[in-house]
């Protein structure tokens, strides 16, 4: 087993990478911008190595800093967690050939998989159903026009190289197309440096269920069931759960081996998943991608396996065989979790950066909090915005709801806007308890919020009196800063700090 | 100490007195006799008649001036506006459209990476104006009105802070 394994990421999913590493005895190194010199990662690390300036094309995805990092740590293995070089072949091939290990798939199956449209072909090749559309990028805005007519509206664009939502856009009809076209590709082209895209007809009330696999060296295949994660915004999940609500056996065991197929096909090494459409009208699946690393939404599978999908990562990547069979995995109980992101829900999800004044973790039966942040530490602008990952497990899903319920209500976050608002809402939804989930599933939330709130009577007793808890709060506060005097004003004596990024950042396309 | 305040868009004038441990308020005519423990930078407990309410009061950066405050209680949020009696400070500014004028305003800070409209243009209200880039996210932002673009104050690349008026619509 190794010794020293470096951790190729930042925030929360470095910290739950570590957390392995230090069960296993195996000593993290954590590698950082200019911007993380403080984050948690690095405070937990045993080593740590500094990539580069605050913009991850300069820190994070340095191929050649990372792998100079792991050199001069001694680490045998690189663990990429996700985003970032996590699906990236050409880190891949790099580390093996720096005589390193990546923990992970060969690069070949990464290529296979990265290319949505080449995906598809496999997908085919496996026997696996596939949502109708071209294959193939598009060259222009004609091209788009003609497949879309012939797949008939509404379509998804898509980004080839695509994932996370990004360089994704719904068009209900041909005059929204040519706007959304230019947008998804020039969210691609930032987002991974690719601007193609590619059409598919939009499946009906589609539910977004995927299946987690896992395959070893020795060519064992399994599959540990599959999450539901229909509750997107811009087409990125934020709730979670394991098992479905359709919580249907046969189901689940048709898409396993189909998920299973398409492993195989792709000669897959390690943890993967397979995203596949539902259709909550007709219960058909289709194929929509593979993705080649640890998912975020990780550990609704573990609450309800009890296995360890890290710790398993790392014995596959030391060549060891799966520490379980297909027989073995038993799912018990129920899982959901909620990605607290920094993020305005009030706002239509705008991101809140900033720095985290407060902060109360919930923890307590049944509670897994997976965070990379602590009271004081500053959320950025340079990265994704997730903060932590809140899972709650029960024996059933009204148990695991409920204990999410009373774990948002200990979360407190201050200094920034999260979501957590928006999900404790969600957890009192009579249609989330219901499990009628798709990915509409917000957007009508919203709708019945707005009408529930257009027709809300006179506020109870009892929040009035909250009110004037919240008012004398205030009140004292105020008296208290007006005692100590005026404090000087930190936002007029140093320039922006955003400002100060736009110039970095302007400074650096420029050479 | 009087104030004027203003929580969920109602005005209450609240009086408040506070002696070590012990606060005597009266609050749109309700009189309270409460506890209170400070329990952290801008954290107090108060307790009335036996009921706990756990308040964490947050002055945003330069909205201190104006008095505007976020109190949460509990796991429930407030936003608070105080005005001081005496100082008659946190007269609110108007932001936002005033007379036939409307602002496209930047929701967070970003990086301006198209600008859809000329000077001069006419726009449908909900028609795209800017489009600003932030944590990899694109987000176009809408006219709130329709009108005419008179003035246009951002181009492409450039960054923006949140609030920035980046267009203005009448």
């Amino acid at each position: 087993m190794f010794k020293k394994i470096l951790i190729a990421n930042r925030g929360e999913i470095a910290v739950r990478v570590m957390r392995a590493c230090r069960e296993m005895d195996i000593s993290p190194v954590a590698v950082y911008s200019e911007a993380d010199a403080s984050a948690l990662h690095v405070r937990l690390a045993d080593e740590a190595y500094l990539l580069g300036p605050a913009p991850s094309v300069e820190s994070y995805l340095r191929i050649d800093r990372v792998i100079a990092s792991a050199r001069e740590s001694g680490a045998e293995a690189i663990h990429p967690g996700y985003g970032f070089l996590a699906e990236n072949a050409t880190f891949a091939r790099a580390v093996s050939q720096a005589g390193l290990v990546f923990v992970g798939p060969s690069p070949e199956a990464m290529e296979l998989m990265g290319s949505k449209t080449s995906a598809r072909r496999a997908a085919l090749a496996a026997g696996a159903p596939v949502v109708p559309g071209a294959t193939e990028a598009l060259a222009s805005v004609e091209e788009a026009r003609e497949t879309a007519a012939r797949v008939g509206y509404p379509v998804m664009l898509k980004a080839v190289a695509g994932g996370g939502g990004k360089g994704m856009r719904l068009v209900a009809s041909e005059d929204e197309l040519p706007s959304a076209f230019e947008t998804a590709r020039s969210e691609a082209a930032s987002a991974f440096g690719d601007p193609s895209v590619y059409i598919e007809k939009a499946v009906e009330r589609p539910r977004h269920i995927e299946i987690q696999i896992f395959a070893d060296s020795q060519g064992s295949f399994v599959h540990l069931g599959e999450r539901e994660c229909s509750i997107q915004r811009r087409h990125q999940k934020v709730i979670e759960e394991c098992p479905s609500p359709i919580n249907d056996a046969r189901l689940r065991e048709a898409m396993g081996a189909t998920a299973i197929e398409i492993a195989r096909a792709a000669n897959y090494v390690g943890a993967g998943t397979v995203e596949f459409l539902v259709s909550d009208v007709t219960r058909e699946f289709y194929f929509l991608e593979m993705n080649t690393r640890l998912q975020v939404e990780h550990p609704v599978t573990e609450l309800v396996t009890g296995l360890d999908l890290v710790r398993e990562q790392i014995r596959v990547a030391a060549g060891l065989p799966l520490s379980f069979t297909q027989d073995e995995v038993r799912w018990t109980g129920h899982a959901v979790e909620c990605r607290v992101y920094a993020e305005d829900p009030e706002r239509d999800f705008m991101p809140s950066p900033g720095r985290i004044t407060h902060l109360r973790v919930p923890a307590g039966p049944g509670v897994r909090d997976d965070g990379g942040v602590y009271q004081g530490a500053e959320v950025s602008i340079y990265y994704d915005p997730l903060v932590s990952k809140l899972a709650a497990w029960g024996r059933t899903r009204a148990e695991a709801i409920e204990r999410m319920r009373r774990a948002l209500s200990e979360y407190t976050v201050g200094g920034i806007k999260t979501t957590l608002p928006f999900f404790r809402e969600v957890m009192r939804d009579e249609e989330f308890a219901a499990g009628r989930l798709d990915t509409g599933f917000i957007p009508r939330f919203n709708e019945r919020r707005a009408a529930e709130s257009s027709r809300a009577d006179e506020p109870s007793h009892e929040e009035i009196v909250r009110r004037d808890m919240a008012a004398i709060a205030a009140a004292l506060a105020y008296s208290e800063s007006e005692r100590r005097g005026p404090q000087p004003q930190p936002s007029q004596a140093e320039p922006s700090r955003w400002k100060m990024a736009g110039r970095v950042a302007l400074h650096n396309s420029r050479v | 100490m009087k104030l004027h305040v203003e929580i969920e868009g109602e005005k209450v004038l609240l009086e408040v007195e506070r002696e070590g441990g012990r606060v005597v308020a009266e609050a749109g005519g309700r009189r309270y006799e409460l506890e209170v423990r400070g329990v952290g930078e801008g954290e107090y407990l108060l307790l009335h008649e036996g009921r706990v309410y756990e308040c964490r009061v947050e002055q945003a950066q330069g909205a201190r001036e104006r008095g505007e405050m976020r109190v949460a209680v509990g796991a429930g949020e407030y936003a608070v506006t105080l005005t001081d009696t005496k100082h008659l400070r946190g007269a609110r500014i108007a932001a936002g459209e005033h007379g036939g004028r409307a602002q496209v305003v930047a929701p967070m800070p970003g990086k301006v990476v198209r600008v859809l409209v000329e000077r001069g243009q006419a726009v449908e209200s909900g028609a795209g104006v800017v489009v600003v880039e932030a944590m990899k996210m694109q987000n176009e932002l809408k006219s709130p009105k329709a009108g005419t673009v008179v003035e246009l104050r951002v181009e492409p690349g450039a960054t923006v802070n949140a609030g920035e008026v980046l267009a203005v619509i009448e």
